[in-house]
């Protein structure tokens, strides 16, 4: 025998809490008279509510900071996996041990209009116990802990930031109950997650730094290099980027000296020339100094600008 | 004293129609649910104990128990016991596979092995416990005056 029938969505929570589950069980058999059904009792069981909660790190990776930085922005999501609906109590832990440095709370965010991004000003600040956020069950709700950096952290150093979520009803021992504490007049039992959750993320330091060197050649008009008038000078400034990450839109700019003239059309980056107009290239002479916009240079790389002037 | 006298009438109608009913269904059923509770001994061992729940959570264990017992005077035949699945109970099966279950309301009866569900995709899977919606005895054989008997299945709070 084949029969067919549409599958139902299941949910992970489960049957939600203060349900009544009624059953009955019904007889039919042919008596004297023909068939005859019989029902049973009815037996009702309510179903108490389950405390459980998960939290998860949503950055997808280290968060970077820089020392000093005011304002990193750590992203945290809190599942209600239980089956009633629940409020939750937040804490942030800055000062894990482990790691290499601690970070300042400044405050946790919720985010309010539940696009997942943190919206100064809009997004609610989060007090403990003032605004405990209340979550359905099988559905989530994002956090964010925003933290500054210490100004004395060193390059690649990560800082752990933790946020637990417990169920304000209370916690403890998976099966601790809370009589009549449950939703729709049950009992609050604790489930398997303790009805506390924990996730962490990180802080890592990524700070680039630039050191500029000039050094300068001189060619007299006599095949020399003696620095008489009529002499040309060769600048060159290397531009070292260490640390890791990237230096965004690096620009070399350095005055041509007193006493000396630019010779026009000489500026080069990395041996290609540039022209002097501010046009589509990256090198430029406004009359009083060379510019020149190497981009964006990765940790490890150098960019050398020349250019020569005309001693007076 | 009106109010007095017709709330009177009232309760000899419905004692009336209760007897009524009873000298009607010579054949008791009654049903019971238990759920397991771990329990740790005094020795410290763990047992599994039946109690009879107030109160149960997701995923607590169920067990049913349907007792049917043929207390008029004559034989009753084609004896069936049917049993809907509460909608937020799983079918956690039966000890002895004696049952049909249906999967889509009581409309169709069959064998859990045999019966298919058609996906929203559209593609066809075997049927789980969890499609269970009723659970039916055909018992074969007709229950004479006094015979009684009980049939246990078991669910899972969803």
């Amino acid at each position: 025998m084949l029969v067919f029938a549409t599958s139902q969505p299941a949910f992970a929570a489960g049957t939600i809490a203060g349900t009544d589950i009624q059953n009955i069980a019904e007889a039919t058999y042919d008596g004297p008279s023909g068939p005859v059904t019989v029902q049973s009792n009815t037996v009702t069981i309510k179903v108490d509510e389950l405390l459980n909660v998960t939290v998860a790190s949503t950055d997808g990776g280290d968060v970077s900071t820089s020392p000093g930085f005011v304002g990193n922005v750590q992203k945290y999501r809190v599942t209600n996996t239980g089956n009633g609906d629940e409020a939750f109590a937040l804490t942030a832990n800055v000062a894990s041990g482990g790691d290499d440095f601690d970070p300042t709370f400044q405050k946790m965010v919720i985010d309010t209009n539940n696009n997942g991004v943190y919206d100064p000003g809009v997004d609610a600040d989060y007090i403990a116990g003032t605004n405990d956020q209340v979550i359905s069950p099988d559905q989530s709700k994002i956090f964010f802990i925003i933290t500054t950096t210490p100004s004395g952290v060193a390059n690649l150093n990560r800082a752990e930031v933790s946020l637990t979520a417990v169920a304000v009803t209370g916690t403890g021992a998976a099966g601790t109950t809370f009589t009549g504490a449950g939703q729709g007049g049950g009992n609050a039992v604790v489930g398997l997650t303790t009805a506390s959750g924990t996730a962490s993320g990180f802080l890592a330091v990524q700070s680039v730094t630039v050191a500029l060197t000039k050094t300068a050649v001189i060619s007299d008009p006599f095949g020399g290099s003696r620095a008489v008038p009529g002499s040309i000078i060769t600048y060159s400034i290397a531009a070292n980027v260490t640390g890791s990450g990237t230096m965004n839109n690096l620009t070399i700019t350095d005055p041509i000296p007193a006493g000396t003239a630019y010779e026009i059309g000489s500026i080069t980056l990395q041996t290609a020339g540039l022209t002097d107009a501010t046009d589509a290239d990256a090198g430029n002479y406004n009359g009083t100094r060379v510019s020149v916009a190497a981009g964006n240079v990765p940790a490890g790389q150098t960019r050398t600008v020349t250019f020569k002037v005309k001693i007076q | 004293m009106r109010p007095v006298r017709s709330a009177l009438m009232l309760a000899v109608t419905a004692a009336l129609s209760s007897t009524a009913s009873i000298a009607a269904t010579p054949l008791q059923l009654k049903s019971d649910v238990f759920v397991e509770r771990q329990v740790v001994r005094s020795d410290g061992s763990n047992a599994v104990v039946l109690e009879k729940p107030n109160m149960v959570t997701p995923g607590d264990n169920l067990v049913f128990v349907v007792r049917y017992k043929n207390i008029g005077g004559s034989t009753a035949n084609n004896f069936v016991v049917t049993n809907p699945l509460p909608p937020a109970v799983a079918f956690n099966g039966t000890s002895d596979d004696s049952e049909v279950v249906s999967i889509d309301g009581g409309k169709s009866w069959g064998n859990l092995d045999v019966l298919r569900i058609t996906k929203a995709d559209g593609k066809i899977r075997a049927a789980v416990r969890t499609d269970v919606t009723h659970i039916k005895w055909n018992l074969n054989q007709p229950l004479n005056a006094g015979a009684e008997g009980k049939l246990i299945f078991r669910g899972i709070v969803k």
